[in-house]
């Protein structure tokens, strides 16, 4: 039992940040409709910026702000400057735009923090001794804070879609982008403030993760998350941030239970779940458990 | 003055020019129908008004030049376009369609009260309030795309083709339902149409396109009685 809960316990913390990466991924897609390959890189960058003021000693909370807004603008600065002029070219030359961006940030991080890895102190109090006993496992504040900020900001961004004007129009230009325009719709400004939460949730993430493991801020650190939040998004259907939020935490959870329980899987087949996961989708059921059909042609 | 003039309008996809220099108006309150064969040029006119394709020469609303403005600044001049195939978000409730009709409006309650008053109009949309546009019937649809327009308070209704792929008694309850918002709420009409016979009845002007220019134009009672006209697209 104690084991069970401390699988599950990691579980659901991977599990959160594959649905906040997936539900980014899902908000750029119902805009743009590509997946964003540079939505983990995004993510990272923003982190390393949130970790190199953790160096000059500044509070964790506001270097998680500061990552926040930093992601924002590098998010609709992407919109408006890589995606908005290639776009109406073809679909096939945004994704190898992004893929571009993906590299760039990538080598930037490299460039800019060095290829060694470094630890990121955690907005929660992370001493080996900082955690409750639940059923006898152990929660470490660092992952119920996670869970928390995850699961407030995910509830802010179901709030804004379904209970705003600014969501009404998100969600009008995700379902008819030309028929939005015609209502006076400001199309532009709508996707570049997708763009522009959808990269903040990713800085948010990236910052409460990190701290988690030891050593774990590296160049490296956000592609597998990026694979297993894909498989997420289209395991729960591409179009529906509901799917992708659940969908994430499945995947996390039934991850961390197939990992500790089928010793063949252990640590190093993990990744490969998510691979298996989008075969089967796409095999099964190619709109993804929440998605709609005509996603299928992706 | 008229309210909205266009004068040597062209305009088309990429490099190939479907409007060829056209000039029309379309009078304060007044039901105007552009009648033309398929490939005539009709949509590329409704998609040139409503900023939505390159487009050269001059449209004025109330003697101001709209011929720069994106498609979200037409709206907002108080300019909108039916588009033909409705234009639903079929994954938003009915509701929400006429609420994304309001987008460019800041005044809430008269909004709701707007909301209020096209529900009694097209009681079908109120009955399915919180359905997902998508699944409504043509003509339901067709209902909601012009009760949407009309929740912006527009000055000059475009309407690309409303009787496409709709069955002859909605068409007529389509063509009634213009004819009174037109006299209720003197909203002005630019109305694209292949069924001549029904538009010219609601119509008190008339243009007549070719080729991406007009070659016919007049009330709408000399355009019925036109030989051209009447061969072409009434049938008699």
């Amino acid at each position: 039992m104690q084991l069970f809960l401390e699988y599950l316990f990691n579980g659901i913390s991977n599990g959160a940040i594959y649905a906040a990466i997936a539900l980014a991924l899902v908000m750029v897609f119902r805009g743009t409709g590509t997946i964003n390959f540079a939505q983990g890189e995004m993510a990272l960058f923003t982190t390393y910026i949130a970790w190199g003021l953790t160096t000059k000693n500044v509070p964790v909370i506001l270097c998680l702000l500061i990552a926040t807004a930093a992601g924002f603008v590098l998010g609709a600065v992407t919109e408006r400057v890589l995606i908005r002029p290639i776009e109406r070219k073809s679909l096939l030359a945004t994704l190898i735009v992004l893929l571009g961006l993906f590299l760039v940030l990538n080598s930037l991080d490299g460039i800019l923090w060095g290829n060694q890895n470094y630890t990121m102190p955690s907005l929660f109090p992370n001493a080996v001794s900082s955690f409750i006993t639940l059923g006898g496992a152990r929660l470490y504040w660092a992952n119920l804070g996670l869970w928390i900020v995850l699961a407030v900001l995910v509830g802010a961004m179901f709030q804004l879609f379904n209970h705003t004007r600014l969501g009404l129009h998100m969600r009008a230009t995700a379902s008819n982008r030309e028929s939005a325009s015609l209502s006076g719709i400001p199309v532009g400004r709508i996707l570049m403030l997708g763009w522009g939460f959808s990269a903040a949730i990713g800085a948010v993430a990236g910052v409460l993760l990190t701290p988690l493991a030891p050593d774990s801020l590296g160049v490296g650190e956000m592609f597998p998350i990026l694979i297993q939040a894909s498989a997420a998004a289209l395991f729960g259907g591409l179009d529906s941030p509901g799917g992708a939020v659940i969908a994430g935490l499945l995947m996390g959870v039934a991850e961390a239970l197939l990992s500790g329980y089928v010793s063949v899987i252990g640590g190093q087949l993990q990744e490969a779940i998510a691979f298996v996961a989008i075969v089967v989708v796409l095999l099964v059921r190619p709109q993804g458990l929440f998605g709609s059909k005509e996603v299928e042609r992706v | 003055m008229s309210l909205l003039e266009i004068k040597d309008l062209r305009g088309g996809y990429g490099p190939s020019l479907v409007l060829h220099g056209i000039s029309l108006h379309v009078n304060e309150g007044e039901i105007v129908v552009v009648l033309g064969a398929n490939g005539a040029g009709k949509t590329t006119t409704m998609r040139a008004i409503a900023g939505l394709i390159a487009r050269k020469g001059s449209i004025t609303l109330d003697g101001q030049s709209i011929i720069a403005l994106s498609p979200d600044k037409v709206v907002g001049a108080g300019i909108v376009l039916v588009p033909q195939g409705r234009g639903t978000f079929a994954k938003l409730s009915v509701e929400d369609n006429l609420r994304v009709g309001a987008a460019t409006r800041r005044d809430r309650a008269a909004v709701k009260d707007d909301l209020e008053r096209w529900y009694e109009v097209f009681p079908r949309l109120a009955a399915r309030k919180r359905q997902p546009a998508g699944t409504l019937s043509g003509g339901e649809q067709q209902m909601l795309a012009i009760a949407r327009a009309l929740m912006n308070r527009p000055r000059l209704l475009l309407c690309d083709e409303p009787s496409l792929g709709l069955a002859p008694i909605v068409v007529r309850e389509v063509f009634s339902l213009l004819t009174r918002i037109n006299t209720e709420q003197k909203t002005a009409m630019l109305i694209v149409e292949q069924n001549a016979e029904l538009a010219l009845a609601i119509a008190s002007r008339a243009y007549l396109l070719e080729a991406g220019t007009v070659v016919s134009e007049g009330t709408a009672e000399s355009l019925r009685d036109s030989d051209a006209v009447r061969r072409a697209y009434l049938g008699y």
